[in-house]
Formats: structure tokens, sequence, C-alpha cells
């Protein structure tokens, strides 16, 4: 018997209840940091290009605020009792932008080859995969190697946007010339790019989710300084600005401004968390003593309050506070100079100078390398700020070129999509930011977060990743510094801007403006 | 005789853009190597902004780039291609460097262009009526405001700017291009175009405007001890021709020397001014092209810029022959 | 020399500028005594007011660091660098100048080559790709500032060479046998010191400038507070913390303007010839 997950159809669920009821027309101007590279989804999935390109192409699945999976190109959806077959049934009269119908074909031609060439973290999903088929024009199904925990929460539009076959089928996806006239199926079509300045979409008339979207058009722009981000808003030109477009700082003044609205909520799926890396190969970092000294030497209660505008949640261990399976009974890490000092001094340190390599996005994150600096000279532990741009720090890190980094990383809602990848010993590998750059190997760690996502029980995981956290927090292999606070600021006549866990990324499906 | 005079200065000009096209070349060797002495490199900056990357991934965008292969070759092929008037291919911005150029190159003109007409313009009047008050009240004054403004850093003048003129005062619009969707044509475009102009371009033009009235000045006090002027003033003639025909004309070679090197630079030289004021100029697209290691868009606006510089040098000596007429004569 | 302090000293700017810079300096090396510490010590809570308290006469920063210990400590790395980058432009464009300047023909033409294609290249876009590259420290930017910023020198100093080669007495030199590094080094370069030495004066104005420019960029070195540094960082919370750019905005402009002051009445007493011509 087949476990029948959610068969309802998306124009009941979508939508988070509204006070008034939703008037078509208008535009959104919104703040666009930085210029993406492309809007082509499936060939570039950074930040930016997500924010956008979520609005012009969807993936099967959407998921709400408490990471449950909602309807999207899927209406419904089944999975077997052993966890191995994944069933989705398709909305019907659906079509591309151009026109073109769109059909299960496309599912399987996204998954199985553009996405395997070009996606890498929906390559790491597709390796728990055996096959993709289309049993007929409405249906999909994946088939998995062995049971993969989290396998339903890799569905949504950045993880897998659904592309459209009949345009790439055969040619070299890289410099297919429509990638710069990206086709979806989405809510809003792409209309003009003015590099440097503006991207504009517009309303999709044929759109399958009847009466969506309500807005006209959506305004993205381009404005490189923060200082002029706040300023754009505050004049009026903009009236929203996603998180991260202005800095922290500004964020008291700018939500204090008549007329607006700030929402932390929308980042559920990403659930940043930030920490500093610990090269836990080389130098004082290598000692255990030394990490938890490091650990108790962050005065993170003042890191938040003063660099991150007190929002945000200060973690116990690894797990951000919106991760499935994140242990709240962990034992916190009060600061503590005193304890740190005795620890720093039991761990044989003798006053090497350690190079810290702060992430360069913003003025924030420059403060925060001083503020870590200063508190760990409090504690008796030199440390020189080695600053670069993007790419050098990318650099530093993927050659693991540093003794102590700034981060941040997305967790996916789930450890074993977002969490596992920065301990596991298969993942020490030279050549990204995003995997074990720490050096930390554990093959009991291993082994525990392998139980934890080789199941679909909640119990068995839950098990499995209670005891991982256990002995993460013990260890330090990096010192984690907060669970960051997203917030979206913007008009309060902009309603229903953000009503999934994703928020912005596919937010404008909803968003209407009041009059 | 205008035939040969004007044979003289075509040869004089094609000897120039040879040597200008040598130096030009060797500009764009020595950034590619620059540039690519820079720790990271295109595929690294787009796998991290990625957020997630893996071998492969590299692997297909170095070899899209076509970074899989050795240095050497690589510089050899980017020659080849400058060589054919190719400037290669941003795979950061998916469209030709040229192309990008010739989008972002309009703004960086006018405001440049703008802010060198008004430096140019007011700094020479303000130079002119200090050298005539020498001594004056208005002479101290102009002087002391030229100096201040000589030595405020240019992007403090900026911020000072946005805060009072935008958002204290609400008169200018604070930053970009033009208001966008605004659907605005003809006149009103342009007109909205002035209002985004103004404040970019007059602090953009604020030290140059300095350095104009300072050396007006001194070049006017200078050339009116000259023996000629004396003549002139023995001759009996009245104080304005004197100071327009005579000390005028010859006390602006300095500053048409100075004038040709500001306009080389100016493309150059508004990077500050255009990320502050969000002006989507080729000076912006220089400083996101370098951290992003997009490297034919650093190396073309490398290439424009100096190529502006050497242009309007050769404009520089031509005007120089109109304003003094010895070197005509040579 | 009593005349040359005489000439000084008839231009007022020059004395102003003067009490000024040495007033600026003395701050700047007072600072250890004034601000015992660091000033990158978060000392506060962030966001104080200036003129709240004799504690913190002009406020504190982003995170509680005291903006007056910062100011007194980034003197010394602005004058610093300014001082410096000044010194490796002087040591790259004399040398330069001075070659092309005495020897002439080949050499002369390849030389002044070199230096047109540094006046080629837009001059901030190389600084800003040379720290880039090499990552931002204050040895970083103090090379950049120099290596833009020599060709002016070289220029100056082959036209300075040029005229003095000329004269009589290096005729003499050459005729007694005097090798050329001894004339260029003794005879020739001492005639020409007047006119670098007030363009190095101005040179320093220049690069703090530059610094500032840089920083503001983001591209200053992370571990030595400098006032370009803090105008850079005070950017983002101009709004409610107009005291954190003022500031160091202040002093970049008092010590720019002292040094342009001082400049000009050297200029003044060391060139008289020129100077009484002026007014």
């Amino acid at each position: 018997m087949k476990r029948i997950l959610a068969a309802v159809v998306a124009s009941f669920l979508a939508v988070a209840p509204a006070l008034a009821d939703p008037v078509a027309g208008g535009r959104a101007n919104v703040v666009i940091q930085p210029e993406p590279p492309s809007l082509m989804l499936g060939l570039v999935q950074n930040a930016p290009a997500q924010q956008v390109a979520g609005n012009i192409y969807e993936g099967l699945l959407r998921y709400d605020t408490k990471l449950n999976p909602m309807p999207s190109l899927a209406k419904s959806w089944e999975v077997s009792d052993d966890g191995l077959t994944y069933t989705f049934h398709l909305q019907h009269g659906v079509k591309w932008h151009d026109g073109q119908p769109f059909s299960a074909d496309d599912v399987v031609f996204s998954a199985d080859v553009f996405l395997r060439k070009t996606h890498p973290r929906f390559r790491a999903v597709l390796d728990h995969v055996e096959s993709i088929t289309a049993p007929d024009a409405d249906t999909v199904v994946f088939r998995l190697k062995s049971p993969f925990g989290p396998f339903l929460n890799s569905f949504e539009v950045g993880s897998m946007p659904i592309v459209p076959k009949h345009i790439y089928e055969g040619t070299d996806f890289a410099t297919n010339p429509a990638n710069n006239t990206p086709i979806g199926t989405g809510p809003f079509k792409f209309a003009e790019w003015v590099k440097g300045s503006y991207i504009k979409l517009v309303k999709n008339p044929d759109y399958w989710d009847q009466g969506k979207p309500y807005l006209d058009e959506v305004y993205w722009h381009v404005i490189p300084d923060a200082a002029s981000r706040a300023v754009a808003y505050e004049t009026g030109q903009v009236d929203i600005l996603p998180a991260g477009s202005i800095e922290n700082f500004d964020i008291d003044r700018v939500k204090e401004l008549p007329d607006t609205c700030i929402t932390q909520s929308g980042w559920e799926f990403f659930g940043p968390q930030s920490w500093v890396w610990l090269n836990n190969r080389q130098g004082p970092t290598a000692s255990k003593e030394f990490r938890q000294a490091i650990m108790y030497a962050l005065d993170r209660e003042f890191i938040r309050d003063s660099l991150f505008n007190g929002l945000g949640q200060i973690p116990n261990g690894p797990f951000a506070g919106s991760t499935r399976y994140n242990d709240t009974d962990l034992k916190p890490w009060p600061y503590d100079p005193k304890k740190a000092k005795e620890l720093v001094k039991a761990s044989g340190y003798k006053g090497e100078v350690l190079k810290l390599v702060p992430m360069p996005y913003g003025e924030t994150w420059m403060r925060l390398a001083e503020v870590i600096k200063q508190n760990l000279a409090d504690v008796g532990i030199k440390v020189e700020i080695v600053s670069t741009d993007v790419a050098g720090w990318n650099q530093h890190l993927s050659d693991w070129d540093f003794d102590l980094s700034t981060t941040y990383l997305y967790q996916y809602g789930d450890p074993a999509l977002g969490v596992s990848r920065s301990y596991v010993s298969g993942n020490i590998k030279k050549g990204s930011p995003w995997n074990n750059v720490e050096g930390y190997s554990n093959p009991k760690v291993d082994a525990l977060f392998d139980k934890g996502a080789g199941t679909v029980d909640p119990a068995e995981r839950k098990a499995a990743y209670d005891e991982v956290q256990k002995i993460l927090v013990d260890d330090v292999p990096n010192a984690w510094l907060l669970d960051m606070g997203m917030p979206t600021i913007s008009r309060c006549s902009v309603k229903d801007l953000v009503t999934t866990g994703i928020g912005l990324n596919d937010g404008f499906k909803n968003a209407w403006i009041q009059k | 005789m205008r035939g040969t005079t004007f044979m003289k200065i075509a040869t004089r000009i094609a000897a120039r853009l040879a040597k200008a096209a040598v130096v030009l070349l060797a500009i764009l060797v020595l950034n590619f190597l620059l540039i690519h002495a820079a720790p990271g490199d295109p595929a690294v900056v787009m796998a991290g902004e990625a957020g997630a990357t893996d071998d492969v991934f590299l692997a297909q965008l170095r070899e899209k780039f076509g970074l899989d292969q050795p240095l050497y070759m690589q510089l050899g092929k980017y020659v080849w291609d400058v060589l054919h008037l190719d400037l290669g291919f941003s795979y950061r911005q998916q469209m030709p460097v040229f192309d990008l150029l010739m989008d972002r190159l309009p703004a960086t003109l006018l405001l440049t262009g703008s802010a060198f007409a008004v430096s140019l313009i007011l700094g020479v009047a303000a130079g002119v009526l200090a050298a005539s008050r020498v001594g004056k009240w208005s002479d101290t004054l102009i002087s002391t405001v030229a100096l201040l403004f000589y030595a405020t850093p240019l992007f403090w003048a900026a911020l000072m700017g946005v805060l009072l003129f935008s958002v204290v005062l609400g008169w200018l619009p604070p930053f970009g291009y033009e208001t966008v969707g605004s659907g605005f044509t003809g006149m009103r475009r342009a007109l909205d175009i002035a209002q985004h102009l103004a404040l970019p371009a007059l602090s953009l033009g604020l030290f140059f405007m300095a350095v104009y009235s300072r050396m007006t000045r001194a070049s006017m006090l200078e050339v009116a001890q000259l023996d000629f002027v004396k003549t002139a003033r023995a001759k009996g003639l009245s104080r304005g021709v004197i100071e327009r025909r005579h000390i005028l004309r010859n006390a602006l070679l300095p500053i048409v020397t100075l004038a040709g090197l500001q306009a080389g630079q100016l493309v150059g030289g508004a990077v500050l001014t255009e990320t502050v004021f969000a002006w989507p100029g080729i000076g912006r697209l220089m400083f996101e092209a370098l951290t992003q290691r997009d490297y034919n868009v650093l190396l073309g606006v490398f290439f424009v810029s100096a190529a502006m510089v050497i242009v309007f040098n050769l404009i520089t000596d031509l005007i120089y022959g109109i304003v003094d007429p010895r070197i005509r004569a040579q | 020399m009593k005349d040359f302090w005489h000439r000084f000293r008839a231009n007022k700017g020059g004395i102003v500028g003067l009490v000024l810079l040495a007033a600026i300096v003395a701050v700047a090396l007072l600072a250890p005594m004034l601000f015992p510490g660091n000033p990158w010590k978060m000392v506060a809570r962030p966001f104080v007011p200036p003129f709240e308290g004799m504690k913190f006469p002009l406020g504190t920063d982003t995170v509680g660091r005291n903006v007056a210990a910062g100011l007194a400590y980034g003197g010394r790395v602005s004058l610093l660098v300014g001082l410096v980058s000044t010194l490796a432009a002087l040591l790259i464009g004399i040398p330069v100048g001075a070659l092309a300047g005495y020897f002439g023909g080949r050499i002369d033409d390849l030389l002044m080559r070199v230096t047109e294609f540094f006046q080629t290249v837009p001059s901030f876009a190389l600084a800003i790709v040379i720290v880039a590259i090499f990552q931002p420290s204050v040895v970083s930017i103090t090379l950049a500032i120099g290596i833009v910023s020599w060709p002016p020198v070289a220029r100056l100093v082959r036209g300075e060479v040029m005229s003095l080669r000329q004269r009589e007495y290096i005729e003499a030199a050459i005729l007694q046998g005097l090798s050329t590094p001894a004339i260029i080094l003794r005879q020739i370069l001492p005639n020409a010191v007047s006119p670098i030495i007030v363009m190095a004066s101005l040179m320093v104005a220049s690069a703090i400038l530059l610094e500032s420019s840089l920083s503001f960029l983001g591209l200053g070195d992370p571990n030595l507070m400098s006032w370009g540094y803090m105008i850079g960082a005070a950017r983002t919370v101009i709004r409610q913390a107009w005291w954190l750019s003022l500031f160091p905005g202040v002093a970049i402009v008092l010590t720019v303007l002292a040094l342009n002051l001082i400049g000009e009445s050297l200029n003044d007493a060391l060139n008289p010839r020129l100077s009484r011509r002026r007014s």
C-alpha cells in the first residue's frame, strides 16, 4: 500500500490566510545584490540568481516555513513504504513561457541530463538515485538505490529547477544563446536586463495557477553600494530589501521608517549558520583544548548584538535552530575569558601568530574579524588578519591556507543536506570552500552521519544525530558563531511576500500590493 | 602651403599612433600577467558563489574559460585576438567584452565629460577672477576654497553631497543613471538623467575645479610679468584687452596640458564616484571584474581607458598647435 | 639658510601649515602615551556620541572603540604611508629622470617610453589592481602608491638634469675626468633638489588621499588603524554616527592642507625667481 503524503491542489494550500483579498496590478521594486551572473537557474545557483530566477523557473515542490512540502509543478506525490520509490503527479495545462507545453519529459531531462551536468549540489543528490522515468506525460518516478532521509527536501526551485527540454536538448548548455532570455514555467516571465542597472520581469498571463500572479511587473534594481541601497529604500525608489541587501548597522534605522515591515521568516529552508573555520590539521588549532578555548573566548552575544543587530540565535553546536534534529538540550558555551586562558595554557600554545582570513562579504564581516581578533587577543592568542577579496578568500579556503576564517553556510533544513558536508571525512577535498575545509576527521562521526541519512525513519535519524551532536560539540571542529537572522524589509503595503521557507526566492507568486 | 601643413600633421599623428599601439599592447600584456598573478580565478569565484561545488564543476568552468591551458598559451591567444580587434568574451556577464564596454561607456563618458566641462569652465573662471583681483578678499576666498577642495577626499565629498542634497533636502536623486521604469522619453528623459548626473558630476569635478583655478591663477600671474605684456601695457591697451588677448591666451597652455591629462584619466578615475552613486559605467565594471576575476573584462577596461589617454594626448597636441602658434611653425 | 627661512616666513600660509603639521605629527608620535594600549580595543558601548564626557571626547565607533585613539594611531599610518610611498616614488623617479636627462638619445627614448607607459595606464585603477593582487597590507599599499606616482618625478628631474647638463661647470667636470655617477650625484642632482623637494611635499599629500581612497574601497591594511580605514568603516553608519566619518575626514583634510601650504611656501622660498614674478 502506498502512503499518500499530500494530494491537495495548489491554490488551496499555497497562500497563508490573508486578512484582505488580494488585488491584481502594480509593480514591485526590489533590490538585488550582487548582480547575478546569469538568470539561467540550471547553470547558476548563487543567491541573487535564485532570488530573481526562482520566480521564472519552478521546482516540483515548494516548502512552507516548517519545511513541509507543498505542491508546485507536482500537484501530488507518493513515497513507497520501503522509501525507495518517489512518484510525482504533475499539474495539468502548464506551458513554458514560449508557449510550448510542459510535460514529464522536461522533468526527466532536467534531472537526469541537464542538472546532472551542471548542478553540483543536485549531483550529490543524484548519487542516491538509480533511475528517473516518465511512465506517462503527467507522471515522474524517481527510484533510489537505498533509502535517503532528506530526499523529499531536494525539489525546491533552487535545488532542482525544471528547464525546458525543447530548448536545451542536444545543445551545449553553457553557451546556448537562450540562456540570456530564460524560459521557465513560473509566474513571471523574463522581460529585460540592463546590465548594471536593473532586471525586469513581467506577469505570465498564461500561468497555470489561475489568477496568479497578482503583480504586473517586478523590477530588480542593481545598486552596488550598501549605503545607497538603504537610501534607495528611504527615498521610495525600491520597496523591498531582501536580507543582506543593506548593512546590519542600517537595519535598526530603516525598520523604524514609516510603513515599513520586517520579517525574519522565509529563510527556514536555508537556515544559514555562521562559524569560524579552525584548521584542525596544523598549528595551535590542531589541539582540542585550544579550539575549546576559542569557543569560550568569543563574546558571541556582543557579536550578535552589536554586529548583527541583535538578530539571530547563538548556537550550541553544529545544527542551526531551523535544521531538523537540532538538539536543544546541548550545553551552552558561555563567554568565559578566564576559562579560555586556562585552556590556552593547557594546550601548550607558544605565542604563534594565527592567520585569520575573513569572509569579504561587506563591512559587518570585516568588523566581525576585528572583534574576533580582539577577543582572542584578550586571552593571549595572537591573530593577524589577512585581507582579501572573494576570489582570494575562496582560494585560501580551497587550499586550506588559513588558521582561522569566517564563513556561513546554508543547511537546507536537513543535516544530511547541509551539515554533514562540513564534518565528514569523505568530504576533505581541496578545491572548494564549502566542504570539510577544517579537516576534521572522525570515523565515528562519519558512521553516524551515514546512519542518519540512510533511513526515512525519524526516530532512527534522531538517535544518530543526537549522538553526533554530542561528539562534535565536545571536539569543536569549528567555532559556531550564530544562526543568522535574515531580515526581509518591505513596505507594509506589500502583502503575502514571504509565504514559504525560501521566502523571496519564490515569493512573487503570491505577493500583491494593497492599494 | 595648407596641404603641406596638413601632411605634416598627418605624419605626426601616424607616428604617434604607431608608438601608442606598442604602449597599448605592453599595457595589456602587463595587466594580463598581473591579474593572472592574483589568487583565485573566475571558476573559483563562481563555484564559491554557487554555494556548492565539486571537481567536475570546477573542471567544466576552467575548460569553458580556457583556463586549463598553460598561461603563455592563454596570453598568446589573447594578444592574437586583440590584434584582430576581438576583446574576448565575459563568461561572467555572458556577453562579448566589446559589447559590454559599449554598453557601459556612454554612462562613463557622460559623467566624466560633464565633470570635465564643469571643472574646466568654473575652475578657469575662478582662476581668472582670482588673478585679476590678486591680493584682494575675493582672491583670498577663491584661493582658500580651492585649497580646501583640493585637500578633500573625493568620496567624502560625494557622501556629504548625498547626505545634504538627497537625504536632508531631497532635491536630487541619490544614485543611479535614470529613474528606472519611468518610461520617460525625449526631453523628459534627458532632464531625468541630468538630475541624476548633477551630484556625481559635481563631486567628481570638485577636485579638478580646484586644480584648474589654482593653476590658472598662477599661470596668469606668471604671464603677466612677461615682457610682451609689459610692452602691451606701455602701448596703453586697456586692462581687459590685455587680460583676454595677451595673458589668458598664453596662460592657457599649461591648462591645456593638464586638461588633456585629466580627460585621459577620467575614464579610469571614476571608480570611486561610480561606486558611491551606483553609476553604471566602466569604472565600476572594472572594480567588479577585478573581484570576480573576470579577466577579459578587466583587460578590456584597461584597454579602453588607455586608448582614451592616448587619444586625448593626441587631441591635446593638436589643440596646443592651435593655441600656441610657435608649435605650428616648427 | 637664513635667507630661505626669511622667504619661507614671508608666506603666512606656510607658517600655518607648519604649525598644523607639527601638531598632527606630535599627536601621532605621542599616541602610545596619550592612549596606552591599542586602538582596536573595545572600551565602551558602541556609538557613544562625541563631546559627552572627557573619557571619550570624540565618541566611540561601531564596536565601541575610542575614536580619539583611532585618530592618533591612524595619523601614524597615514603619515607613514604618505612619506614612505613618496620616498619609493622618488627612488624610482629620480634615477629614471636623471639617467634619461643626462644621457639623452636612445636611453632617454627608452626610459621615457616606460614613463609614458605608466602615465597611460589609469593610475588609480592600476593601484587598485596591485593592492588587490598582493592582498591589502601596508607594504602593498605603499608599493602601489609609489609605483603609480613616480612618472611626474621622472619628468621633472629629466627636465632639470637636461638643462643643468648644458652648464659650463658640468662640461668642466667631464673634462676633469670625473666619473659619470659622480657627476650626476654630486654635481647635478644637488642643484635640482629644490623643485624635487617642493614636488615631494605635495606628493605626500596626494599619497595620503590615495591611501584613504583605497581604504574606502576596502583595500586598506586590516591590521593597522588608519584614517582611510576609519572613513571606509564609518561609511555604512554615516547616517546614525556622523562623527565616525567626520573626524577622520577632517584629519585628512587638515593634513593634506598643511602639506600643500608648506609645499607652496617651499616653492616660494626655494624658487625665488619664480615666486617673485607671482605676487
